[in-house]
């Protein structure tokens, strides 16, 4: 497994390159393979996350909104909101006069969550938006709460989305970036690794047929800035009492950071 | 620290699915509770661990989370068995402080009062699945159930409390004490009367003697 490393400064130490899961490729092709990844598997997305978590991850996302103080009439984007998971629950939060935005860059991701969505009713509180976290097309001070669920490993430019999502908070807005993180428990964590370098590919080939792309997944994990480094990351955008809470032993891990 | 997010989610997510299943078997009484969470009430759990619940109106459903609202309309604190008094309907907890209330506590009341209000129909959510038939049975076995039970606990609260009165004569009969309690409180009322006046008595001879002076 490789160390972790600091965020843009990928293995060979120059500027145009970045990780993508173990390799190190050119910045520009990042966002192109990711998106790779994502039409691969969108389709059976949604089933393999509860396989993959075991129906965990159900309880990471309730986590986050429970935490998210969203209330009736809030303005809320969920950013890589892919299959709309966080967008469904946060429709309900903020009622009628509230509106919620989910923003993907995968086409095929933001095609799979509309259907979704649209298919449960969910209608007339909902914008979809095709846009780059590093790039958000959205005015300043625009969200009382923006949130980022395990999308936030497969941005090019980490420091940059950090900044644009901080950007696009209202004042006391809070951002969420709900992540796999760096388990606390060694044993934990070697059960882990064996776990997502084995079953998941294997997992992969079977339900989606397509185990490179469940590779990437468990890779992208161990390349992801650990817990304190993405808090720090966070406070480096300008956002102020920064915390993170470990889920299921730091498998997963919730940071959360307020605009002054 | 135990318990960890993904427990507290887990609990909340299980409270919250039991609560408005309960709910939907008395919309009556749904409608009364949902109409009296006109803000997040919270729930402060002191011990034996810390622990937050807050109660919010969303829509048609009760939403439970496990984490402090950022500004309740209602602050409940003290400890589980407390709770679970004030959801029976016991309507003395707040005036015997054993739950603490921060806010608006008219909506305490209201909330306490919904609940008490309360009766979800358990037989159809169990014809649902049994059928009517085996439903009606088990329900009418429940219901004797709970009712002997509760003949039972209250017929042998009398008896133990005539036994510690009448034929042990460890205690003194209810009425005996509430006749004492009432004499102190007047002997004390009595006493109260007689400081003042002497205090009085004792002004007025000190005036006196600086006008003779």
């Amino acid at each position: 497994m490789s160390e972790q490393q600091a965020p843009g400064t990928p293995g060979n130490g120059q500027d145009d390159v970045t990780h993508f899961g173990f390799r190190n490729v050119p910045k520009s092709q990042k966002a192109s393979q990711v998106a790779q990844v994502f039409h691969s598997v969108a389709g059976k997305y949604d089933l393999m996350n509860d396989l993959m978590s075991m129906g965990i991850h159900r309880l990471w996302k309730r986590f986050t909104i429970e935490l998210s103080g969203v209330r009736q009439g809030h303005q809320v984007l969920d950013i890589a909101g892919g299959t709309g998971d966080l967008t469904m629950k946060f429709s309900d939060l903020v009622g009628p006069s509230g509106k919620v935005v989910l923003a993907d860059i995968n086409a095929s991701m933001l095609q799979v969550g509309r259907s979704r969505l649209t298919d449960r009713g969910y209608a007339g509180n909902i914008e979809y938006v095709q846009a780059d976290a590093e790039h958000l097309p959205f005015p300043d001070n625009s969200f009382q709460a923006v949130s980022i669920a395990f999308g936030l490993r497969n941005v090019t430019d980490k420091d940059q989305a950090l900044r644009d999502m901080a950007r696009v908070l209202k004042p006391g807005g809070k951002l969420m970036v709900l992540e796999f993180s760096k388990p606390t428990n060694p044993l934990l964590s070697k059960a882990y690794d064996t776990y997502s370098f084995t079953a998941l590919p294997l997992m992969g080939q079977l339900i989606a047929g397509d185990s490179e792309s469940y590779k990437y997944l468990a890779e992208s994990i161990r390349m992801h800035p650990d817990q304190e480094t993405l808090k720090s990351m966070m406070e480096n955008a300008g956002l102020v009492n920064c915390k993170y809470y470990n889920m299921t032993g730091g498998i997963v891990a919730l940071h959360v950071g307020i605009k002054p | 620290m135990f318990p960890g997010p993904t427990l507290l989610s887990a609990a909340s997510a299980i409270v919250e699915i039991a609560l408005n299943r309960a709910l939907e078997l008395d919309t009556a009484g749904r409608q009364a509770l949902l109409n009296a969470l006109t803000g997040p009430a919270q729930f402060n759990i002191n011990a034996p661990v810390p622990l937050t619940w807050t109660l919010e109106r969303v829509g048609e459903q009760v939403q439970v989370r496990s984490q402090p609202a950022d500004a309740p309309e209602l602050v409940i604190t003290g400890r589980p068995m407390a709770f679970v008094a004030l959801a029976l309907g016991d309507d003395r907890v707040f005036a015997d402080n054993r739950l603490g209330v921060h806010g608006n506590t008219a909506l305490a009341h209201q909330l306490q009062r919904a609940l008490n209000q309360l009766e979800p129909d358990w037989e159809a959510a169990m014809a649902r699945h049994l059928g009517d038939l085996p439903a009606h049975f088990l329900g009418k076995r429940i219901r004797s159930a709970v009712q002997w039970s509760r003949q039972a606990a209250s017929a042998m609260n009398a008896n133990l409390e005539e036994y510690l009165h009448e034929e042990s004569q460890a205690l003194p009969g209810r009425r005996e004490l509430e006749a004492t309690f009432q004499d102190i409180d007047q002997l004390n009322l009595r006493t109260e009367r007689l400081e003042a006046r002497l205090t009085q008595l004792e002004s007025t001879g000190s005036d006196n003697d600086t006008e003779t002076l």
